[in-house]
């Protein structure tokens, strides 16, 4: 059986590990806050430049299909840009992303290049030796904004033209509810024509003046469109990191909590022992001086 | 005046405006283009520059950099990387970075031909700055 002075030191660093992990759970729960504001701040603008898009690709026809984006790439491989998290302690949810991954990998043949966003996604690429073509290490994924999520879809589409890729495809995790976070993929290039002009409202098409002409339009209009998408999958990337932070860091202070109640337990029990037995050694000592 | 116009800049932070205007002037890519209520539908690829409205009889400067803007209704849009209010835009910061950027022009110059990626940054950032300027001064 354990010392009294043992339990009580283990008492004392349970109840330290479940200090911090409230506050780690803290810090988690106002940080998902500020990427769920966030995502909701992005969504008029993502929504209108979607919206363009469909109207433009409309009003274009199937001249869009013959633009270079829009069109499969020479490469032969593809490219996959993985969104892990910098930091663990999040439960599963770089371990989802990650069996997403293989998944995919097992009904894939072809070569298949990889960029990371995140430290975790990083290493386990690099564990796993697959080749990473760059790993966006700057800003750090927590400080993304949406000069750096251009840059990143600039980044992919620029080695798209240059012939290296087949396709490209993103990885990462959809913010679905505060319990559900589901690892997705995004077929982000060739950009699928048909596929935009389906929220197009009807009959919209006709009649507008279009400044300075469509083609003008589109090919300024794509690489916004390009823009959102990689701005929007991170940004609910982090949301769903820190949700899943938050629920394993309450986990683990719930846990701590059960813990040190059971340590208490034992400690009082024990506690409680010694004194009895030392109270019999006076009584008992008493007894025999008479 | 007949009519009124709703004025809705969005940027992929916030929305900077949404009120209800009697003119708009915008920085389109083609020059600049005014913009009274019961336009014709239209969209149309905006420039770095500043962006004007008339409401409530008095005017406001905007400093937009990049986008779109859509007439749809009684309704302009305009999608924009950057949209800064005039009265927001720290005259001081404005200067520093047209500095910086003439300094960047001049080195690209002196480079020669090789940095002509380079020439075209510090162009687009001597450009940013400059309208930021424009936006706050008027001039």
């Amino acid at each position: 059986m354990a010392g009294i002075r043992e339990l009580r030191g283990r008492i004392k660093s349970v109840g330290n590990i479940k200090q911090i992990t409230r506050a780690m759970e803290m810090v988690a729960t106002t940080k998902l806050r500020r990427f769920q504001d966030r995502a909701t701040a992005s969504r008029p603008y993502a929504e209108e430049i979607t919206g363009l898009m469909g109207h433009l690709a409309a009003v274009l026809g199937a001249e869009v299909e013959r633009r270079p984006l829009f069109r499969e790439g020479e490469g032969e491989a593809t490219a996959v840009l993985v969104v892990g998290s910098d930091r663990g302690l999040c439960g599963a949810y770089n371990s989802n992303v990650f069996r997403a991954l293989e998944e995919w990998r097992e009904g894939e043949d072809g070569p298949v290049k990889f960029y990371a966003y995140g430290r975790k996604a990083f290493q386990y690429l690099n564990k796993r030796r697959y080749e990473v073509v760059h790993y966006f290490a700057e800003p750090p994924l927590e400080q993304i904004d949406y000069r750096g999520a251009a840059r990143v879809a600039k980044y992919l589409s620029d080695g798209f033209l240059s012939g290296d890729f087949r396709e490209v495809r993103v990885l990462y995790t959809a913010f679905e509810s505060m319990v559900k976070y589901v690892p997705t993929w995004i077929d982000f290039l060739p950009v699928k024509g048909d596929k935009l002009t389906g929220d197009d409202e009807a009959g919209s098409t006709g009649d507008v003046i279009l400044e300075p002409d469509p083609e003008t339009i589109f090919d300024e209009l794509v690489p916004r469109y390009l823009e959102t998408r990689i701005y929007n999958a991170l940004i609910e990337a982090l949301t769903s990191e820190y949700a899943s932070r938050r629920v394993s860091m309450k986990n683990a202070t719930d846990a701590a909590g059960d813990m040190q109640s059971m340590l208490k337990g034992q400690y009082n029990r024990l506690r409680q022992e010694t004194i009895t037995k030392e109270l019999l050694d006076i009584v008992g000592g008493a007894e025999a001086l008479r | 005046m007949a009519g009124e116009l709703t004025l809705r800049v969005i940027t992929p932070d916030t929305i900077v405006v949404d009120e209800t205007a009697e003119s708009v002037r915008i920085p389109a890519a083609d020059g600049s283009m005014g913009i009274l209520p019961r336009h014709a539908p239209m969209v149309a690829a905006l420039d770095t520059g500043v962006l004007t409205y008339k409401s409530g009889g008095q005017e406001h400067a905007l400093f937009v950099s990049g986008g779109f803007a859509e007439v749809r209704g009684k309704t302009l849009r305009l999608v924009t990387q950057a949209g800064e209010k005039a009265t927001e835009i720290d005259e001081e910061r404005a200067r520093a970075a047209e500095e910086r950027a003439r300094q960047r022009v001049e080195e690209a110059r002196a480079t020669g031909r090789r940095s002509e990626i380079d020439m075209l940054r510090a162009q687009a950032a001597l450009r940013r700055a400059l309208m930021r300027i424009r936006a706050r001064t008027g001039r």
